[in-house]
This record gives C-alpha cells, structure tokens and sequence, in this order.
C-alpha cells in the first residue's frame, strides 16, 4: 500500500473505527463515513430534496433506491460535489466526511473527488486506450509509481485484467457494455478512493453484465465503502447492506420534492418495511 | 459457464447444507424415540425433547434465512425449485421432529405399565423400517437422486400395513386396565410412526420436484384400499 | 377457410377484415408530391451555381488559352496583355495568416471560457446573444470598424505611421470580422462533447482545466479545425472591409524590376485577390472581362482545395484519435 496514492491515508486513518456496523440506520456510536444531516438541495427555484438525514457507513453497499425524481440521485452527487457542475445547484444543510463538512469554504471539490469515486449510468470511458483510462486518474493527482503495475492491479481488483490483460493499448471502446462499464469502476478505484459512488451503474446493462458488476460490488465493499443508486430494486435488495427509500411529493404546481421515507438494513427493508409507503413501493402498489 | 452469483449460489448451498443437518437430527430423534420406549429409558426421553429444542431453533433459522433469500435474491428455475424443496422440507422435518417428541412423551408417560412383547416388536418392526426410509429420502435430496426417491412410496407399504394391523394386537390384550391403557397409548405411538413414514414420501415428492419441475403426488399405500 | 376472430370485445375482428386492413395499400399522393417539390428546390440551386461556374470558366478561357500560367505568375500591370494576379494571391494568404494567428487563439479561448466556465448567468446569456449578433454584422461595417480604429486610431494616431491602411491593419479587421462566427463555431464543437466525458473525468478528481485540456478538445478539435477553416475560407473571399482598410497597391501597379514580392507584401501597399477581381470588373477594357473571370476562377479553385483539403485532414484526424 506504500506506494499507493498517499492523499486518502490521513484522513481514512483518523476514521474512528472500521469494519461494518451493525447498528440501525442512523444510530448513534456507528462509524459514519458521511453524515447527512437536514439536507435539501435545490436546482434554482427547484426544491430537489428536502430535509434528509442519513448516515453511510464504511465497508458497507448503501442502495438509494426510489421513483424517478425521488432525489436519490441528487443525494448521491452532494457525496462527492457533483452537484458543483450543475448551474444554480445549492445545498443546504450539513453533509459531513469523516466528520470534515464537504460543503466547507475550504473544501476543494477536486480533493473530495479523488476520494469519493463515481461510476455513471452510462459507461463513459474516456475515448482513449483501456491502459490511458485507468491511469488518468492518478496521474492528473500526481501520483509517482510504476503506472504499469497500477494498471495490472486496479483491473484484476476489478475483475477485467483476464479480458483485456493482451490489449490494454486497444480503445476502451473495443469493449462490451458490461466490460466498459467495469473499466469505469477499474477507472474510479484507480485513485485509491475511499468511497465509490454508482449512480445507475448497471441499467444500461444485460442481466449477466449486471450478475457480474453486483459480485464485483459485492468484492469491493470489503475495501471500499458503496454507495449506489438503482431504481431496479431487485438489485439493492441483491447488493446492498442498507437500503434508503426516498418518495416523490408532488406539489401544487407539479413540482416534484424528493424526501427520504425509510432507511435501514437492507433484510429488513424488503421483508419488513417499517413505513407504509415503503411497502406500497415494494410491493408494487403505488402510483 | 461461469457462475455470475456466486454469493446467492453459496448461500442457497449453506442454506441446503443446514436442512440435510437438520434431517440428520431428525433422523437421529426418531431412532431415539423408539429406543426410550422399547427400553424405558427416561433419558433418552429428555433427550429427544432436548434435540427437538435445537431442531425448532433450526426450523426457525431456516425461514429467516429462506425469507432473506427470496426477498434479496429473486431465485428462478431450479434454484426457485430448491427453495420451495426446502421450505417443505423444513415443514415436514418439523414435523417429524414434533412426532419423535410424541413417541418419546408417550414413552416417558407409560414407563411404569405392564407391556406386550408382541405389540413391542411390531413397533420395533415399524422403527426398522422407516430407518433405512428416512436415509433414503434424505440421500435422495442431498444426491439430487430421483431413483431413490422413487423407492419411498413402496418402502412405506410394510409400515402402512403394520400401522393397520396394530389394532388386532391391542384388543387381543384382554381385560387388564393397565395392560389396555398401555396397548391404547402404542395405538398412538404407531399411528405416529406411520405419519414419519408418509413424511419421509412427502420428501421423496419434494426430490422429485426439485428433479423434474412438476409437482406429484406418489402413489401410495391407502390409495390401493378398495374398502 | 374458417373465420377465425382476432382480438376482444369491441375491437375483434375476422381475419379477412384484419387481411383488408393490412393489404390495403392505398396510393398516396402527397408523399411523392412532397418529395419532388424539396428535389425541385435542390436541383434548382445547384443549377444556379452550375450556370455560374459555367459562366466564370467559360469567359476566362481565352486568356487561360493565351497567357497560360503567366496571368497567375505576373506581377499587376498597367497592360492587360500583361497584368497577373500574384500579388492579390500572396496578400490574400498573407491577410489569412493573420488572421489565424489573431482570431484563433482568441476565437477559441473565448468560446472556452464561455462554454466550459462561465456560469450560466443573465451576463452570460446577454453576451452570448451579442457574438451571435456580431456573427450577423455586414462586412462593411468592420471594414469601417477597421478604419477607424485600427488604421487610423493605432497604426496612424498611436504608432505613427503615414498610411495605417497596411496589411496588418486588413488582416486585424478581417480578424474582428470573422471572431464572432468562429467563437459561435468552436461553442457548437465543444457543446456537442458529451457532458458524461467531462463528469467521467471530474469524477476522478481531474481540475476542470484538466478536463479541457486531455478530454474535451481533443474530442471537440475535429470540428473546432473544420469550422475554423471554413471560417477562414470566408475571410479569405472577403473584399469590403479591405476596400476601407487597406488593399491599396493600385491595379496598374508595375513592381520596379527585381523587387522581390515579400518586400512589396510587407510594406505598407498589398493587395489581395479579391480586391483585385473587384478593380478588374471596372475596368472599360474588353480584356478585363476574360481577367475578371479568370481572377474569380483562381478564387474558388483556392477556396475548393482548402476545403477538400480541411475535410480530408478532418477524416484522418478523426481516425488518428481513438473513437
């Protein structure tokens, strides 16, 4: 790990204490990698989400799921400034990373970034070589090492090396969908993240390409934390450790507000849901 | 082919893996129970109720853990199979369990009456019987064999047959009270015996479907009885 | 054969209605109307340019047949029989250049900065809607622009010069013309860089100037060069703004014998090839109609290769880069 990237070791070892919590959703005496608290965020006059508190804990696959414009995805993107790109995007409320505020005047959002790594909907690979995708990342971060082994190594972590280990010079885009779509999370763990955020990460994807992006997901937690949005709720209920369910209020003039409904264990969420709307969702009564 | 889930697939093993230990058990507490009662044994009496505590805790594992799987994995074709195979299973070896305990209450109850040798050894028979029974069905569902299972329906006959005659034996003991209050309870110890024999058959049914995808009943013993 | 019903309820149907409904194939007249109506309108303008090349290449064909290449090579001549286009052709190249080298750099730069940086404010809108204007500007009215500001302002006022009217001063003024398209131009290259190139790379913590620098130009460079080109081509066909601002090597002009055609570019008197097709047309002489045609024939034969030449080193560029 020495010569891996040096930024994330401060502030990952100053993390109280790793490993899964078992503790309920937002209880208190879990280790939290981020702490959202009465978040709302808005895109100019659009309230996007409203007051939504939630914890992400370490080695843990959180799963956002919801209808469409239930804000999930808009929670993701305040994980890692994001939501920075978009005009008129404003957060409020406190979003905190190892207890720092993201959100903080000093935060630089292309630091918190190296950190909290993010695979799109869409595999996008960079319409460069399989070896240039993977080491972009690190060489813009300045990274001195041997970028060689670095390849070799971030794409067997992520379950590709095998099928490109002869043509990493070859165009990303020579790829399947599913194996593209692996090359952006071999891209996104490259830089030595602590977190990976997947947003919709297998929907453009067959059932297969997605069996094997889950079993890699399920590989990684155990170094990184996840954090992943679906709106196929099979597969949060497949993946993930916790699940959030987020609901969509529409208002008088059909503007739509995300709001978080439920969060907590994943079993739980599925079998047992402790909110009515929850269940509805679930159980396909809703709408 | 490789497989693609390889962590529902393991967990569906273990899952199955901790249903043929529980058949273990079972198979273990049916022995037990015939043994407390043809030897008067008392501690085998506590014994079996105590394995039945840790069956029941098995039981309740198994449909938390069934309930996780099918809400979490969504298991189609033969694993869709396996999980209906062994939620009935868990069912039935509950069951069986349940009927050992019976067995073994009725022993514990009866320890101090007079007994009938002939009665005994016809429930001896029946114990003879259903033991190489349930180690077929338990084979057959841990080798995926469906030849085996095949065998349950016949095997079950002799036992249907004893269970029918048992009445005979009870109402050749005579006058004595205590000797037919003693004979009355085998009645029942027998009926028992015979409901762990249909139980092995219904695991056999649940091979087979496992096996072949379709859902049937075997052909047995009362479905021959013209009276 | 057997009715057999399709379908439920209300909508059922016999199989011989649902044969009918399918196989009734009726002939449809607008279509076929339609369609020659817009082949019509397209035959009709390539008509027009056909005539006019028809027109250009035939007039010019005498002096083609008697000067040769001479009429090209020649310096300008008080004699018809004599005259040649190589000073407008240099000039012209040499008003391009500058050109590139100020309306480039600062063409893109500015699209830059608005498409990749500027927020998305009231300012912004309102200055993006003036380029679009300035795009739409006649050419004159830079030629004025140029005029006054930059050869009489600054060459003539600020730096001192006698005459201001130099080719720095047509090629600045040829800059200002064409900065508004190529700003509009390199904006559209670099709109239709898929946002989810840039979000790829901002997620691996890349700075937004990485993000420029190794992910959208080079996608968006194809199309920012064609454009570029073209806008070039258009500046280089351009004459109004130079009749004002510079061009005053006279049409008569004869070089002194062994001046070298740099020297007399560099100083002060240019001119270029348009300039020179405009001043020929005026001329009463029978001999400067051939003249005219065969200028305006050199025109577009420059025009048609450098765009040949653009889309082919487009085709390659595009292929070099990795899809």
């Amino acid at each position: 790990m020495s010569t891996r990237m040096e930024l994330a070791s401060t502030v990952v070892e100053d993390a109280v204490s790793p490993g899964p919590s078992a503790g309920l959703a937002g209880s208190a005496g879990s280790s939290a990698i981020f702490e959202i608290q009465d978040l709302n965020v808005y895109y100019r006059d659009f309230h996007a989400v409203t007051d939504t508190s939630l914890n992400i804990y370490q080695n843990e696959i959180t799963a956002l799921i919801g209808p469409s414009g239930c804000g999930k995805s808009t929670v993701l993107r305040c994980l890692n400034r994001m939501n920075d790109l978009i005009d008129g995007a404003r957060v409020e409320g406190r979003v905190t990373y190892h207890g720092i505020d993201l959100y903080g005047s000093s935060v630089d959002p292309v630091e918190v970034r190296r950190r909290v790594g993010m695979v799109f909907q869409k595999p996008n690979p960079f319409p460069k070589s399989i070896y240039e995708n993977i080491v972009f990342g690190p060489r813009v971060a300045g990274w001195k090492g041997n970028f060689d082994d670095l390849v070799e190594e971030t794409l067997v972590r992520a379950a590709l090396w095998d099928e490109v280990k002869d043509k990493l010079e070859n165009s990303a885009f020579d790829l399947s969908g599913g194996q593209q779509q692996r090359l952006c999370i071999a891209r996104a763990i490259a830089t030595s993240p602590d977190v990976v955020l997947m947003d919709e990460p297998c929907s453009a994807l067959d059932p297969i390409a997605t069996y094997r992006i889950e079993t890699l997901m399920r590989e990684l937690k155990k170094q990184y934390t996840i954090v992943v949005v679906t709106h196929n709720m099979q597969q949060a209920a497949r993946v993930s450790d916790r699940t959030a369910f987020f609901s969509v209020d529409v208002g008088e003039e059909g503007q739509r507000t995300g709001r978080l409904v439920e969060y907590d264990m994943t079993d739980r969420v599925f079998t047992a849901p402790s909110m009515k709307e929850t269940e509805d969702y679930i159980t396909g009564r809703f709408g | 082919m490789s497989d693609q889930r390889p962590d529902f697939h393991a967990a569906l093993k273990s899952l199955e893996e901790t249903t043929l230990s529980m058949a273990d058990k079972v198979e273990g507490m049916v022995a037990m129970a015939i043994r407390s009662l043809v030897n008067s044994d008392k501690t085998l009496v506590s014994q079996v109720i105590a394995d039945d505590d840790v069956v029941d805790e098995i039981y309740m594992e198994i449909r938390s853990r069934w309930m996780n799987i099918m809400a979490r994995q969504q298991p189609m074709g033969r694993d869709l199979r396996m999980m209906a195979a062994i939620l009935e299973m868990n069912n039935t070896l509950e069951r069986m369990g349940d009927q050992s305990v019976n067995i073994a209450r009725i022993a514990g109850l009866t320890a101090g009456l007079p007994r009938e040798e002939t009665i005994l050894a016809k429930l001896q028979e029946m114990g003879d019987l259903l033991k190489p029974m349930i180690r077929t069905a338990i084979d057959a569902f841990g080798r995926r064999d469906a030849d085996e299972c095949l065998l349950l329906p016949a095997m079950d006959v002799p036992v249907d047959v004893l269970n029918r005659s048992m009445w005979k034996h009870v109402v050749a003991c005579g006058n004595d009270p205590q000797l037919l209050e003693w004979a009355t309870r085998m009645i029942l110890v027998s009926r028992a015996l015979e409901r762990v024999g249909d139980q092995a058959v219904d695991i056999g049914e649940q091979v087979a479907f496992l096996l072949t995808g379709d859902h049937q009943e075997f052909l047995r013993f009362h479905d021959y009885d013209a009276d | 054969m057997a009715t057999r019903t399709i379908g439920s309820g209300s909508t059922a149907v016999t199989q011989d209605m649902l044969r009918r409904a399918l196989e009734g194939r009726k002939v449809n007249v607008i279509n076929p109307l339609v369609a020659l109506t817009l082949l019509i309108s397209l035959l009709a303008s390539l008509a027009i340019l056909v005539v006019l090349l028809w027109d250009v290449v035939a007039k010019s064909m005498p002096v083609w047949q008697e000067r040769g290449w001479s009429v090209i090579t020649n310096d300008l001549s008080p004699r018809p029989e004599e005259t040649g286009m190589v000073q407008g052709i240099f000039g012209s190249v040499m008003l391009t250049v500058v050109v590139v080298i100020l309306s480039f750099p600062l063409g893109v730069a500015a699209a830059i900065y608005l498409e990749e940086y500027a927020r998305d404010t009231r300012l912004t809108r309102i200055l993006v809607a003036n380029i679009r204007n300035l795009a739409g500007v006649p050419s004159i009215v830079y030629g004025l622009l140029g005029l006054t500001v930059f050869v009489k302002l600054i060459l003539e006022g600020m730096v001192g010069q006698l005459s201001g009217r130099t080719l720095i001063a047509g090629g600045m003024t040829l800059s200002m013309l064409v900065l508004a398209i190529m700003v509009i131009t390199t904006q559209e290259a670099l709109r239709a860089v898929p946002m989810a190139l840039r979000e790829a790379s901002y997620g691996v913590g890349a700075t937004p100037w990485q993000t420029i620098r190794h992910h959208v130009l080079p996608v968006a460079s194809p199309a920012i060069f064609t454009g570029s080109v073209l806008t070039l081509a258009r500046a280089f066909g351009e004459s109004a703004p130079l009749l004002l601002a510079g061009a005053v090597l006279s049409t008569f002009f004869a070089a002194p014998e062994g001046t070298p055609i740099t020297s007399l570019v560099m100083s002060e008197k240019y001119t270029a090839l348009p300039i020179i097709i405009y001043n020929w047309s005026r001329q009463p002489q029978t001999e400067y109609i051939a003249l005219t045609a065969a200028a305006i024939v050199a025109l577009l034969v420059i025009l048609l290769v450098v765009n040949a030449g653009t889309i082919l080193a487009r085709d390659a560029l595009e292929r070099r880069r990795i899809r």
